[in-house]
């Protein structure tokens, strides 16, 4: 084999060991994971309609708060109209902001719904803790073929060949686990998120679970009691006089509590801004098939290539042809 | 003559060393009585006195509030618990446990499960589980923290003094079926944000105690909110 080729695949073989390196991707690949990990309970179409049900119910709640609960405990004289703000402050803020964090919630939720199958996508890929070894391993094979073959100065066609395999297995590579599809959904998620996945988005967010938080439990501990006590209402008459309220207040602990409610999910956004950094500082993600694909293609060719030529008859040095004469044997002279 | 004149040297010179090491001593004792003597654990059960507050929402006893992310220990602004019994829902008063509250030396770990089917924290030793947000929260102390993981201390404190300081990095808070860490230091050791470790006062001959530490929560919904954890009662020495 001709040595210019194999210290190319050598080289080519020490690029992709590089790779993961220089990308830092023993770092950050593995912090991919745990983010995909601790999204996949939000990452569903049935997930995000569910929390669309809940901005619905707060929504109804504060108009419910604002509209009917107000007007009883005023024509009760209970708490006039004028005082209710003061009377319920938590109240009066949560209505005060809540169209701002209607908008922004919906929006977050529409993002988070429209990423459901860029998601999946990106979930169904390798794990991303083995996508360092995918370059590592692939790359030690090439090194060591050509480093083999140059220091025994092989002249064989194995190596050769092993080349051309491992060169056809990086194109196939891509294709095999529909990284021409799935990686660009990666990349268009990492860019949705981006807005998403910042410190100070998710405390604003998690300044909004607050607020609602705590008009929720003024609404339940204080204003609907004072209803019920000098309004002279009873359990019955409170769920059909403010229904709205009522299922806001059953469904607290449910979303606060439960394992894929708006809680745990704040605490998945904010438990990932450090790991969302990590894999949005990787290269695009629709550049990862060519990683596999260039040096695969360069590596085929250079296996082919490599082949040191025959030496064809044409070129073999003729020699005079000597004219046969015949033997006489020589008398002696003795 | 020689050899006489250099073994009064050496004799010499070890006196000297000898004075220089006294002298050493005597200063760090010196150091030590103004820093009010050698500290001492208080090995037992810190019972809590219950939270109370008047009607102008001052507290006393013990209780616990919640700094909201970029506050501060002294100005706030802290989280309103609208469950909270006090007047000023600023504060979320505690009532003693069933051990009667915080043990040192030993821990109080929660029970398993540590939670009910809504999501209310169940341990009840140290103090009894209390209302916040809709949901009841509950403290215990755990070999493994149940946050983190990590293998921390059984919670200690000492006085020296009347000075109380201590380490309560195995204080666990369960709540909304989730666990945050709320000691200081973290398990791993750190003081983050606003965390503070226990400072207090203690008075021998009562056993009466006030201690307070601040704890900064580390990850999950609660991110970068702070507890401050205020406890007061009376000590009582484990028995042996």
């Amino acid at each position: 084999m001709r040595r210019a080729p194999l210290v190319c695949a050598l080289a080519l073989g020490l690029g992709l060991v590089a790779v993961p390196f220089i990308f830092g991707m023993f770092d950050r690949a593995p912090r991919g994971a745990v983010m995909l990990d601790e999204f996949r309970p939000f990452m569903t179409d049935e997930t995000i309609t569910t929390f669309d049900g809940y901005l619905a119910e707060m929504d109804a709640a504060e108009a419910e708060a604002q509209g009917d609960l107000r007007a009883f405990l005023a024509e009760s004289g209970v708490v006039p109209d004028a005082g209710f703000d003061q009377e319920f402050p938590l109240v009066a803020s949560f209505s005060e902001e809540w169209p701002a964090i209607d908008e922004d919630m919906s929006g977050l939720l529409a993002d988070i719904g429209d990423n459901v199958e860029n998601y999946e996508a990106v979930d169904a890929l390798p794990p991303f803790t083995l996508f360092p070894w995918f370059f590592v391993a692939p790359g030690l094979l090439i090194a060591g073929v050509a480093g083999f073959a140059l220091v025994r100065r092989s002249t064989g066609s194995a190596a050769r060949w092993a080349l051309v395999g491992l060169g056809v297995g990086l194109i196939a590579a891509p294709a095999v686990f529909q990284m021409f599809t799935r990686a660009p959904k990666g990349g268009e998620m990492i860019d949705r998120f981006r807005p998403i996945m910042e410190r100070d988005r998710v405390q604003r967010i998690q300044g909004y679970f607050v607020t609602i938080g705590a008009a929720e439990g003024t609404l339940r501990a204080q204003a609907l009691p004072l209803a019920q006590e000098q309004g002279g209402l009873s359990e019955a008459d409170l769920d059909e006089r403010f229904p709205a309220i009522r299922e806001l207040n059953r469904d607290w602990q449910t979303i606060v509590a439960d394992d894929t409610g708006f809680a745990a999910m704040i605490g998945a956004m904010s438990d990932n801004v450090d790991n969302y950094e990590a894999v949005d500082a990787l290269p695009p993600f629709s550049l990862f098939p060519w990683f596999f694909v260039i040096p695969g293609v360069l590596l085929a060719g250079v296996g082919l290539i490599s082949r040191r030529p025959t030496p064809a008859l044409a070129t073999v040095p003729a020699t005079p042809a000597r004219t046969l004469e015949p033997s006489i044997p020589q008398r002696s002279t003795r | 003559m020689t050899n006489r004149r250099a073994r009064l040297r050496v004799l010499a010179g070890a006196l000297a060393a000898s004075l220089a090491l006294v002298a050493t001593a005597l200063a760090g004792a010196s150091g030590a009585e103004a820093g009010g003597g050698k500290s001492k654990k208080l090995v037992g059960t810190f019972e809590l006195d219950a939270g109370t507050c008047d009607a102008a929402g001052v507290a006393t006893g013990s209780y616990f509030k919640m700094i909201q992310p970029g506050g501060t220990i002294e100005a706030g602004p802290v989280l309103p618990n609208v469950d909270s019994t006090c007047s000023n829902k600023d504060v979320t008063l505690l009532e003693p446990g069933t051990d009667g509250g915080l043990r040192t030396g030993k821990y109080q770990p929660q029970p398993d499960p540590a939670f009910d089917a809504t999501g209310n924290g169940l341990a009840d030793r140290i103090h009894t589980p209390t209302g916040f947000f809709g949901i009841d929260f509950a403290s215990s102390t755990n070999k493994t923290d149940p946050q983190t993981g990590e293998q921390v201390p059984a919670i200690t404190i000492k006085v020296k003094g009347a000075k109380l300081s201590g380490n309560t990095s195995a204080y666990s808070v369960a709540y909304g079926n989730q666990q945050f860490n709320q000691g200081a230091p973290k398990p791993d050791e750190s003081l983050p944000g606003l965390t503070r470790k226990l400072t207090g006062t203690y008075a021998a001959s009562t056993r009466e105690f006030e201690l307070e530490w601040v704890s900064q929560i580390v990850g999950g919904p609660f991110n970068d909110f702070t507890g401050i954890w205020h406890l007061e009662g009376t000590f009582k020495p484990s028995k042996g």
